[in-house]
């Protein structure tokens, strides 16, 4: 117990020592998660509120395959982005692999299942009503489903921030295709991994700490949004 | 059956059809409205009011028939369906608010035509007004009551200044000492905006109150009489003739619809004559019975009397208080033979 007050402890004094190396693993995790999450709001959004809103033959397929995406172990997805990244892969001539871009595109393909799954949720969830309401006004297809998503709007809040929450916490895709690379690619969560396999399980912990506690701001952050919006 | 010479209505249904799973449930040769009036489709649940405004609305396509709006046939593609609904509008019978406030759900309407922001002010408060709601622009519209939520959906059909207005059930949520509030709004927005309502209701009192012209519904046909003194039963023959056989008692029918088939009959409560004592006339229907309810309504008194089955019955206030008539007054309800309509 007392090693956790300890690692409690050092998490703070890492926090207010303001060492460079500590906030620039910090604000380069958040960047890489925030930058992923974004891209994959922008195509899961859309996907998931196609997905929900019309009918097609095999979509009952397709939703068992975005289902099965979401468990998708992030080793697994680093596995085979790695595949398609290295140099002699389809897409090593992107130069990717070791990189922020490869980090963030296995961070968007981990998100990206979490988005659109829970956007199908919540544009099924939106009342029948609405719809018929907007055409009773004389709202073409881009206005309804405007209007679907506004409708939708604090249940998609919350799909992105669990799309946030994959991307910043995983480690497994980050190591692999960033290759935990000091200043470059280091995020919290593969420092975390460096700092327990050296042996400083309690560094590593109060880099654990402040993670949540950086995560724990931003849902806060988020959560005040859904509030205010639903004010 | 609604036309006048020389206009050419409004919108038009030419033998139109609907059907669901492959059931019809509105067959309807002929209906037209008339600019600035107000029409009521009254029927009983099930009917097909909620379908055919729908369609009038061009919110279902029919099966099979053609619309007319303004004298052109309304084509069937998107661009052509999506101008003329523009011109439309309608409230639901159980109405959505977006979850907004209430000032951002009456913009709507103004949003999807690309009226420019700097007007919607004034349109909005002048809709709010309408409706007897100024001064609830800024409220949550998931915050208002059941009749509240109505008036909004009305007035955020309005800003829009629809040529058609379609209520379905206007009234439905709405407490029962406002809907004559409620009634003298519709009327109002009629009378101030030339607006063309079409409204539906089971309700044929409401109906015949503020409607200009009255369509009853039954089974998704346009019916010659109105909805109140509905029987089931079946047409019998006799030496006397035929009789529809409700199973409580006889009502006499006219000869010709002896070959006719029908399980349904109605007779328009005007035409029931009331008396204390038997009514000396050529009248083949008279039963005696009981009075159980009394409604006074502008002018007019409907009584409800037990007499075998239930009759609604219409009479003038002179007439009720001439004959002294009140709560379990024992009377006898009299009519002819041609006053009763097969559905």
């Amino acid at each position: 117990m007392e090693y956790l007050f300890e690692a409690f402890g050092d998490s703070i004094n890492l926090i207010f020592s303001f060492e460079g190396e500590i906030y620039g693993i910090v604000g380069r995790s958040l960047f890489f998660a925030l930058t992923a999450t974004l891209m994959a709001a922008l195509c899961g959004v859309p996907i998931g509120f196609l997905v929900g809103t019309k009918r097609f033959r095999g979509k009952s397929g397709l939703l068992t395959l975005m289902n099965t995406l979401m468990a998708l172990p992030t080793v697994v997805i680093g596995l085979l982005a790695y595949g398609f990244l290295s140099r002699r892969a389809p897409l090593g001539f992107l130069n990717l692999l070791f990189t922020p871009g490869a980090v963030i595109v296995g961070e968007f393909i981990l998100s990206l299942p979490i988005i659109a799954n829970l956007t199908v949720s919540a544009v099924q969830a939106v009342d029948p009503r609405a719809i018929l309401t907007a055409k009773t006004l004389g709202a073409g297809r881009a206005m309804m489903a405007w209007t679907i998503l506004m409708e939708a709007r604090f249940s998609l809040l919350a799909a992105i921030i669990a799309g946030f929450g994959r991307a910043v916490s995983e480690v497994g895709s980050a190591m692999m295709l960033g290759g935990n690379i000091r200043s470059y690619t280091r995020t919290m969560t593969t420092a975390i991994a460096l700092e327990t396999s050296k042996g400083e399980f309690g560094f590593g912990l109060a880099l654990g700490f402040f993670l949540l506690l950086v995560v724990f701001s931003i849902n806060i952050f988020f959560h005040f949004l859904q509030v205010k919006g639903r004010q | 059956m609604m036309k006048e010479i020389g206009e050419i209505p409004q919108l038009e249904l030419r033998n139109v059809t609907h059907y669901y799973n492959a059931k019809m449930v509105l067959d309807m040769p002929h209906l037209s409205i008339q600019r600035g009036k107000i029409y009521g489709v009254v029927g009983p649940n099930g009917s097909g009011k909620t379908t055919l405004v729908y369609i009038m609305n061009l919110l279902l396509r029919p099966t099979t028939g053609q619309l007319f709006f303004e004298g052109k046939r309304i084509q069937c593609d998107e661009i052509s369906r999506l101008e003329i609904q523009r011109s439309m509008a309608m409230t639901l019978q159980t109405p959505y608010l977006f979850n907004t406030t209430v000032e951002r759900n009456v913009a709507y309407g103004l949003r999807v035509r690309g009226i420019p922001r700097k007007n919607w002010a004034a349109i909005i408060k002048g809709a709010l007004q309408q409706v007897g709601l100024g001064g609830m622009a800024e409220r949550r519209a998931r915050e208002l009551s059941g009749g509240e939520i109505q008036l909004v959906a009305i007035a955020r059909a309005l800003v829009i200044d629809p040529k058609i207005l379609f209520l379905d059930e206007p009234a439905a949520n709405v407490d029962v000492r406002h809907i004559h509030q409620f009634e003298e709004i519709i009327a109002a927005i009629n009378r101030d905006r030339e607006t063309t309502i079409v409204l539906t209701t089971h309700d044929l009192s409401q109906a015949y109150r503020f409607a200009h012209h009255v369509f009853p519904v039954f089974e998704g046909r346009l019916v010659p009489s109105t909805m109140h003194n509905l029987f089931d039963g079946a047409i019998k023959a006799s030496p006397d003739g035929p009789y529809f056989d409700t199973g409580k008692i006889q009502i006499w029918i006219p000869q010709e619809f002896s070959s006719l088939s029908s399980n349904h009959i109605s007779v328009n409560p005007e035409d029931i004559i009331v008396s204390k004592e038997p009514f000396a006339s050529s009248a083949r229907n008279r039963y005696e019975g009981t009075i159980a309810q009394v409604v006074e309504q502008g002018g007019r008194v409907e009584l409800v009397v037990n007499a075998g089955e239930t009759f609604r019955v219409q009479i003038t206030e002179h007439s009720f208080r001439r004959l002294e008539l009140n709560v379990s007054s024992r009377i006898y309800v009299t009519f002819k033979a041609s006053s009763v309509h097969l559905l």
